[in-house]
């Protein structure tokens, strides 16, 4: 039970963060995504159930947070998503070896890709620019943006498990 | 039978979760401004927006001292147009007064600070630690000294939420200084801002500067918005391709203005008959 609410107060803290401090590191409008490395990390530790739920309830938030743009709901199932997919890379006996291992920042850019052509799928519908041009500017960059910063959870883990050894 | 269905129920937890939280985003997405939304969205901008407002003792040391230079620099330039304009403006209304002509709404601006800024893909907001209580309303401009930055989406007492030039829902009415043609502003990803809708035969050149027009019943008149970047003639094509360059520098805006307009009734009631 307390590991539920340090989770629900990381996540809380994790989206302040992304709406505040993240804009410092924005290159060319592309920032890179705190809130998906997090379900990512939920997921791969906590399995796809636990993802599923915080992918919902922190895009929702991120919804919230973007003003009456009649897109309520957006980030809620592209982040759902995006735990879902993260989920199948849960592996109990492999945990610490995966969070702590490439495979970390690998899983980000992935789950990062299948949400960002979901959310471009969406999004520019009806729009002058096509998808595939979305996810080239913005899509891709973000995703390789949001790996990138998954390598530090990953340095972290790396030296718990060296530590352990 | 009950047994048999919670043991399917706990084998298939994850794929049930996954088409609940699935249902509930696109109902969401097709109930998107009902009265019960509003709130929602109202009650997590006011506890999200104190917190964000507290954790703007985080300065950005590395663009202060440059912005200090810039400020400097413009006050130096701007005490030298107001002193142009004030002449200006005493000339304007001995004319007005000569034509007897109408004059313009004044409006008053509410000082906000940037407390929190939503990069998410193309859908880019701004979060202002102004909101109801200081008179904020949903549809006011902001601005900042460089120009046109966007306009307010949702309030809560005491925060507000704005949709700046580069998010792809906002369009503004907009016309060219120099050649008054009109064109409509809108943003599709990227460095630029697009004009569009403007006939191949108009005068547009790069340089040009772009304002808003009269005819937006948002946004008040002459408001900077951009420099015409470049202009293309597409083959085939009726309208010209423009790309502008936004005046202002939404990556180191912190400082905005919303400005205090009402909205126009006799006028909106007008071309609603028409319509």
């Amino acid at each position: 039970m307390r590991q539920v609410f340090g989770y629900i107060l990381l996540s809380f803290i994790l989206v302040l963060l992304q709406t505040t401090i993240v804009r410092y590191l924005a290159i060319e409008s592309v920032a890179p995504d705190i809130i998906l490395v997090w379900i990512v990390y939920l997921a791969l530790r906590e399995g796809q159930a636990t993802a599923i739920v915080a992918g919902f309830s922190l895009g929702l938030a991120v919804d919230l947070l973007s003003g009456n743009d009649g897109m309520l709901g957006l980030s809620a199932l592209t982040n759902t998503v995006a735990g879902f997919t993260a989920g199948f890379f849960h592996n109990e006996n492999k945990m610490l070896q995966i969070l702590g291992g490439f495979q970390f920042p690998l899983v980000v850019i992935a789950v990062s890709l299948v949400r960002n052509i979901l959310y471009f799928l969406i999004y520019l519908q009806g729009a002058e620019i096509d998808w595939l041009a979305g996810m080239v500017t913005y899509g891709l960059p973000a995703a390789i943006y949001t790996s990138a910063l998954a390598l530090l959870p990953m340095f972290v883990f790396a030296r718990k498990i060296r530590s352990q050894l | 039978m009950v047994k048999r269905l919670y043991d399917i129920a706990s084998l298939f937890k994850e794929y049930i979760l996954f088409a609940i939280f699935v249902i509930v985003s696109i109902v969401l997405l097709s109930l998107n401004d009902s009265a019960q939304i509003r709130t929602i969205r109202s009650i997590t901008l006011v506890s999200v927006g104190s917190l964000q407002n507290a954790l703007g003792f985080i300065p950005n040391y590395f663009d202060l001292r440059r912005e200090n230079r810039t400020l400097r620099e413009l006050n130096l330039s701007l005490t030298d147009e107001v002193s142009r304009l004030r002449e200006a403006r005493l000339e304007n209304i001995h004319l007005r007064q000569l034509l007897s002509l109408k004059d313009r709404t004044r409006y008053s601006y509410i000082a906000a600070n940037i407390v929190g800024k939503n990069l998410q893909m193309l859908r880019n907001t701004i979060t202002l630690d102004v909101g109801e209580k200081e008179g904020v309303r949903i549809n006011m401009p902001i601005v900042s000294e460089s120009g046109l930055v966007g306009k307010i989406t949702a309030t809560s007492s005491g925060y507000s939420i704005g949709q700046i030039l580069l998010n792809r829902e906002l369009r503004v009415s907009a016309k060219v200084q120099r050649s008054r043609v009109d064109g409509i502003i809108r943003w599709e990803g990227g460095r630029w801002l697009i004009l569009q809708n403007v006939v191949k035969t108009m005068d547009v050149q790069p340089g040009d500067l772009v304002i808003t027009s009269e005819y937006s019943s948002i946004f008040p008149e002459g408001i900077p918005i951009g420099v015409v970047n470049s202009t293309k003639q597409p083959p085939g094509a009726l309208f010209q391709s423009i790309e502008l360059s936004p005046g202002v520098d939404f990556s180191r805006l912190e400082e905005v203005f919303v400005v205090s307009t009402s909205p126009d009734t006799s006028r909106a009631a007008v071309e609603k008959k028409v319509k």
